[in-house]
């Protein structure tokens, strides 16, 4: 039991749930205090002990009726039973005109026979199952067994029994019967060979290993990004919000620009007898605010979301953030990030607003954002643009981007080509450039989370 | 059906929630009953109004302990969570006490002397009595086992997480003027938390993980008849099928469990027997606290599409309401 549940713990490692070496000691130490006898008990220990977060709860759901269910083969009748001898005959010799492989899997059926563990093992060998480690790869694996067992042939050659013995003369409701037990225990069958495809699917899983190469991923460039990177980035993002939010809080606290705090300047000093050795400020540094507007065309999409998620992990320093997004035109995005997580969100944004191809337009968008949303930027708020400048020969508007900038406390442009090539074919980045307080270069993730760093800073 | 506070199995913890008004379904009673058996806190978590805190209020009064909270809002450090000198105190006393702490030090001769002579008295001004106990310092030193509810700890700092990591593991605490601290026995520890922020690993990893979600239709009716027994149960079905259904509409802000019961509870006050038009657009606002919502939920409510009326043929709703 203690190795099942070992295998299920590094699965669960394996699908990319966090579960740290005291954590599984926990879920051990609850399993010994609770006895594995209910099965609901146990869930429950198991998951309380290395579930920790509300999204990962549906990995956890997933996997473990596959490691700690009951294997027992599905229930099967008996189709020969209640036959005449004479009815048996004539099964028999219907049963001769078929090939040997089909003929022994039809007895199977008709006998509600379960595959045996040998057999299953022998299917796993018939099929390459290398590198399934993937829950959702199931049904195709699953499938791939029907018909390494031949079921389409087998399904067909089921129907020809029937023909034969309605010829051969047996009773049509006994025929009938027949079929639909036989249909009933191939049904049967394929459930169970669908647990097995789940099973040995979990057993890879528990065999993978850990491969968070969150390093690598870090400095590599947003566009050799592959959707597998983009999952550990995306944790990584959460980790490094973590660290960012911590200094941008101790920041806040040791600034010293707030006002006098009296009463607390009195309290803390009445240990110094009411002689004011330290003082105290009413408040800590205004928060910033922030205006981010993003291109999320095809070449930007990774690098907006992972600043759309950094920004929304370290919400709690900053007082308001306000996101646009824009392609060709400028949709406001706030709303999205309140109710999902920000991959989900970025998704459903890309879903109202498809990229096209080559018609990024910066110009229209900031006109848009001028007439609609100027009211968001005040002298607290940091602009921010995240994008490449590159606007397909469109006009850039320059004059709306300087209003903006003027505007706003700080302008800061976030842009992942490397400087050389700002400037060069449509790329409009070196007349946005006057106006910006400042630009990065952010074409990996830890020069963004740098970046980020920089930006809160007053 | 209690030794020494404590709970024997989670069938009987759950008995006893019951007890106290709190319908727990076996996910929580496992989860509370594993966290008094191994001695580590839990982190619930879910959206607001689910009874997080009452669970830890109704358990803290089911297993007859005190329940002592901890309320988080940013800025909250140790002095207001665990410590504080009482410096008024101190000075006060000292004022009060001169004369005779001229008695102890008139015979001394030197400063020296004096000094000496007043180091051996100092631990009088640094003892318990001037310690101002905060709810962790209270939680660590009561004789009595006690529950602790650290609330909204998402709004703390992630500085004061880190703190609370220290307290939480070993249960003790060192001031330096006293020594360290431990506690006598270990509280059953809650925290809440409404995911405002990412929690630290770390605090994770301490923790057991509940996730308390929105009731089913059930657990729901359940709770509003033992809460509002006044209520008639056709009208708590009734109204407990439309908080479900409004739950699935796309809303600002989805109608919690205790707002359910104060609609409950406004039915009752208006003697409503039925949930028509006129007491629903009257008591709606009691659910939905955003503009824009009631809105929302009064055009779906009260003209729902085609598409919705295929949907809801069989609930009440629609039928009653649609004209």
């Amino acid at each position: 039991m203690d190795q099942r549940i070992a295998q299920f713990i590094s699965a669960l490692r394996a699908s990319g749930v966090r579960i740290s070496l005291a954590e599984s000691a926990d879920a051990f130490q609850a399993i010994e205090e609770m006895g594995v006898m209910d099965r609901e008990w146990f869930r429950i220990s198991l998951r309380s002990t290395l579930v920790k977060e509300a999204r990962d709860t549906e990995i956890f759901d997933k996997l473990f009726p596959l490691f700690f269910q009951p294997s027992q083969p599905p229930p099967m009748s008996d189709a020969t039973k209640g036959m005449s001898p004479q009815e048996a005959q004539m099964l028999a010799q219907a049963l001769r005109q078929f090939s040997q492989q089909l003929r022994q899997m039809m007895e199977k059926m008709l006998k509600g026979e379960p595959m045996s563990q040998q057999e299953l093992n022998q299917l796993d060998q018939m099929i390459n199952m290398d590198g399934m480690t993937d829950m959702r790869y199931q049904n195709w694996l699953a499938r791939q067994m029907e018909e390494a067992l031949n079921f389409p042939e087998v399904r067909k050659a089921m129907e020809e029994l029937a023909r034969m013995l309605r010829e051969m003369g047996m009773n049509r409701q006994q025929v009938d019967k027949l079929r639909e037990m036989m249909q009933a225990n191939q049904q049967a069958m394929q459930e169970q060979i669908r647990d097995h495809a789940g099973e040995s699917i979990a057993q890879n899983l528990s065999k993978k290993p850990r491969k968070e190469d969150a390093e690598g991923a870090m400095n590599r460039p947003f566009r050799a990004l592959s959707e597998e990177d983009m999952h550990v980035l995306r944790k990584e993002v959460r980790r490094l919000a973590a660290a960012l939010r911590t200094r941008l809080a101790l920041r806040l606290k040791r600034a010293k620009t707030g006002q006098l705090d009296s009463k607390g300047t009195l309290r803390s000093n009445l240990k110094y007898d009411g002689v004011p050795m330290k003082l105290k400020f009413r408040d800590r540094t205004l928060k910033p605010k922030i205006v981010v507007i993003c291109d999320i065309s095809t070449s930007m999409r990774y690098v907006s979301e992972l600043m759309l998620s950094m920004l929304n992990a370290i919400q709690d320093q900053i007082s308001k953030t306000h996101a646009f997004a824009f392609i060709d035109h400028l949709e406001y995005i706030s709303p999205y990030f309140e109710r999902q997580d920000p991959s989900e969100a970025v998704r459903s944004i890309l879903y109202q607003m498809p990229s096209g191809h080559y018609n990024t337009d910066l110009g229209t968008s900031l006109d848009k954002f001028v007439k609609e949303y100027m009211n968001t930027i005040d002298s607290r708020s940091t602009f921010i643009i995240v994008g490449d400048g590159r606007n397909n020969y469109n006009d850039p508007r320059t004059e709306l981007f300087q209003r903006v900038a003027r505007r706003s406390r700080n302008t800061i442009w976030l842009n992942p080509e490397p400087m050389g090539l700002w400037g060069t074919g449509d790329s409009d980045m070196l007349k946005y450039t006057p106006y910006c307080g400042r630009t990065f270069q952010v074409s990996n993730l830890a020069q963004l989370a740098s970046a980020v760093d920089q930006l809160l800073l007053h | 059906m209690l030794n020494e506070n404590r709970f024997t199995t989670p069938a009987k913890l759950k008995d006893a929630l019951t007890e106290q008004m709190y319908i727990a379904n076996d996910e929580i009673a496992t989860v509370v009953y594993l966290s008094q058996q191994l001695g580590k806190p839990v982190l619930l978590e879910g959206p607001a109004g689910v009874g997080k805190t009452e669970l830890a209020k109704a358990v803290a009064c089911a297993a007859g302990r005190e329940l002592i909270r901890l309320q988080c809002y940013e800025g909250l450090d140790e002095t207001k969570a665990l410590y504080e000198w009482e410096y008024a105190k101190q000075l006060l006393y000292t004022q009060l006490l001169r004369e005779k702490l001229h008695d102890t030090l008139v015979e001394t001769t030197s400063l020296k002397d004096a000094t000496d002579r007043l180091s051996q008295e100092e631990d009088v001004f640094f003892s318990m009595r001037f310690l101002l106990q905060r709810p962790l310092l209270k939680a660590i030193l009561s004789d009595q086992p006690t529950v602790l509810l650290i609330d909204e700890i998402d709004r703390a700092d992630a500085e004061f997480e880190a703190f609370l990591l220290e307290v939480l593991s070993d249960f003790q605490v060192s001031v330096p003027e006293i020594g360290t601290l431990k506690a006598a026995h270990r509280p059953l520890v809650f925290l809440t938390s409404n995911n405002t922020r990412e929690l630290s690993e770390a605090l994770k990893r301490r923790c057991l993980f509940l996730f308390i979600d929105y009731p089913t239709l059930e657990q729901e009716l359940a709770v509003v008849r033992l809460k509002v027994p006044e209520l008639s149960p056709k009208m708590a079905r009734q109204a407990v099928e439309l908080v479900q259904r409004l739950r699935t509409m796309d809303l600002r802000k989805s109608p919690s469990i205790s707002e359910t019961l104060d609609w409950a509870k406004a039915l009752v006050t208006l003697n409503a027997d039925n949930l028509d038009k006129a007491t629903l657009d009257s008591t709606l606002s009691v659910l939905l606290k955003h503009e824009s919502d009631l809105q929302q939920a009064r055009r779906q409510l009260f003209s729902p599409s085609s598409r919705d009326r295929r949907q809801d043929n069989n609930s009440l709703g629609s039928q009653r309401w649609s004209n």
